[in-house]
């Protein structure tokens, strides 16, 4: 991110474009995200979005092959969402405006699978106790 | 492990098998939204379709080739994100990659064939030759042409690999000995793809597949039934070197000070304008660099007869991708010139819509 690289006055429009979703989600609880990676950022605008989207008190960081981090913007609902492939260079990056990011939550599937799952071991530790 | 509908399960249980967790997927799928241009938002319900899809069959054959699309989709650096294409599909078949050679190969060919009926994805790259009834390009015995009509008569959808099998590419080459053709002049009755480029970007190969799997139908296509999502746009509309273009600094040679200070190589011979592939976004080598970043011109590599076109380091200018009448005279003067040739290209693009709407809604009607 050098401070040389020029500026195309894309992160005000994206500044604009986040404050638009984001009065969308207070008023109808729409989520939206913008994909980054198809834009045209320069290192610059980059810059630009990252300090004026600040950050907040929520940060993860996750391996799910490969780094993945997230964190919530000064701005609650905001979120930014950056996956590393292969190699460490980024492989998708979104900024997310949603009261959390669907890649933090458990899905449906694996809470009834892990709810199934922790139900047998339980069993199976009281039927051991049982033969003692 | 199956639920019974999908005999071979579904990717869903392939991932959970092998320890890959939904995160990954849907990781996986943000990334496919975002190189395949669909809404980031789409990504959840990706996910939630891969996940209950069978793995798609995949039957590869290789005819008049140099093995480098294989290696384009294969050659990974690590296990990374982007392999997961390999979790998506079940490449029942390939003769480069698999063990077994010989009786046991033919048997593997078929019993994939026989299981996968009228579902399986036919990837071929490689021209077919023709001449003498196919007899310069033969595997076990049998012609590639031969092969190709007897394979793609039970394949759901046929996928051309590279430039070769999209165009004939350099086989088919003046003067064309084997009398190399595309696979879309072989096979008329099954929608075709063509993923071209020499070879062509993996992330194109891949994130077709996987638009067919996770979409059940094809992907939009452009005049020569190349996906939109990577083929739209020309080199030239997302070239970063486009701001010297369009302020008409120009690099004369290799070695001159405007290719040091890194500015616009259309007069070193740079096909771009003509050119339509993703390179230029979606790069190489892991996202590296690709060839106008490394300082050398495009090739046009992923369009028709790029060989035959006029000298790749003529400007378009005077090559005009091999038709010299067009812009023929005409001084290199900067940015006028390109102006024409760009505006060629437009045109082209532009007379060819029609063709290319009809094209894709007559290759969605053949998609079973
Ligand atoms: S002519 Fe080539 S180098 Fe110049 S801007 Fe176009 S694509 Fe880039």
């Amino acid at each position: 991110m050098s401070e040389e690289s020029p500026r195309t006055g894309m992160a005000q429009s994206l500044l604009r474009e986040i404050a638009r979703a984001l009065a969308a989600l207070a008023e109808t609880g729409a989520c939206d995200a913008i994909d980054l990676r198809s834009l045209p950022l320069t290192g610059g605008d980059r810059a630009d979005l990252e300090t004026a989207l600040g950050r907040g008190e929520v940060a993860a960081t996750f391996d799910a092959s490969g780094q993945s981090e997230v964190w919530e913007t000064r701005h609650a609902g905001v979120w930014w969402v950056r996956h590393l492939g292969g190699d460490g260079r980024v492989a998708a990056e979104t900024i997310e405006i949603t009261p959390i990011p669907d890649i933090l939550a458990a899905h449906p599937d694996d809470i009834r699978a892990s709810a199934a799952a922790l139900m047998a071991e339980l069993a199976e530790t009281t039927e051991e106790t049982a033969h003692v | 492990m199956s639920d019974g509908n999908h005999p071979g399960g579904t990717i869903g249980e392939a991932l959970l098998a092998r320890g890959i967790s939904r995160r990954s997927l849907l990781k996986y799928t943000g990334y496919l939204a975002s190189i395949l241009a669909l809404p980031p938002m789409a990504s959840r319900a990706m996910a939630d379709a891969l996940a209950k899809a069978p793995r798609q069959s995949v039957i590869w054959l290789s005819f008049q080739e140099c093995t480098g699309c294989t290696e384009s989709l294969t050659r990974s650096f690590n296990p990374t994100l982007e392999d997961m294409i390999f979790d998506l599909i079940s490449l029942d078949y390939h003769e480069t990659l698999m063990a077994v050679s010989g009786a046991a190969a033919e048997e593997a060919m078929q019993a994939a064939r026989a299981a996968n009926k009228g579902k399986y994805v036919l990837v071929v790259d490689g021209s077919v030759s023709t001449a003498e009834g196919g007899i310069y390009s033969t595997n076990a015995g049998k012609t590639n042409l031969a092969t190709l009509k007897d394979m793609a008569s039970d394949a759901a959808a046929v996928l051309s690999v590279g430039t070769c099998a999209a165009f004939g590419g350099i086989p088919h080459a003046k003067p064309n000995p084997t009398g190399a053709v595309p696979v879309s002049e072989i096979v008329t009755d099954k929608p075709v793809i063509n993923i071209p480029g020499c070879p062509p970007i993996p992330e194109a190969i891949a994130g077709t597949v996987a638009y067919i799997i996770t979409f059940g139908k094809l992907p939009d296509l452009d005049h020569l039934s190349r996906p939109k999502a990577f083929f739209g746009d020309s080199i030239h509309d997302r070239c970063y070197r486009r701001p010297f273009y369009d302020k008409g600094l120009f690099a004369k040679s290799f070695d001159d000070e405007g290719a040091r200070n890194g500015w616009c190589l259309y007069e070193v011979g740079c096909k771009g304008p003509v050119t339509y592939n993703a390179c230029a976004t979606l790069k190489w080598n892991g996202g590296v660099s690709f060839p106008i970043q490394s300082g050398h011109g495009c090739l046009g590599c992923s369009e028709p007869d790029f060989w035959d076109r006029g000298g790749f380091y003529k400007p378009l200018s005077a090559s005009v991708m091999g038709n010299p009448a067009i812009i023929g005279g005409a001084a290199v003067a900067g940015i006028v010139a390109g102006a024409a040739s760009v505006a060629l290209a437009r045109k082209r693009r532009a007379e060819a819509l029609a063709a290319q709407s009809k094209a894709s809604a007559a290759a969605q009607e053949k998609m079973p």
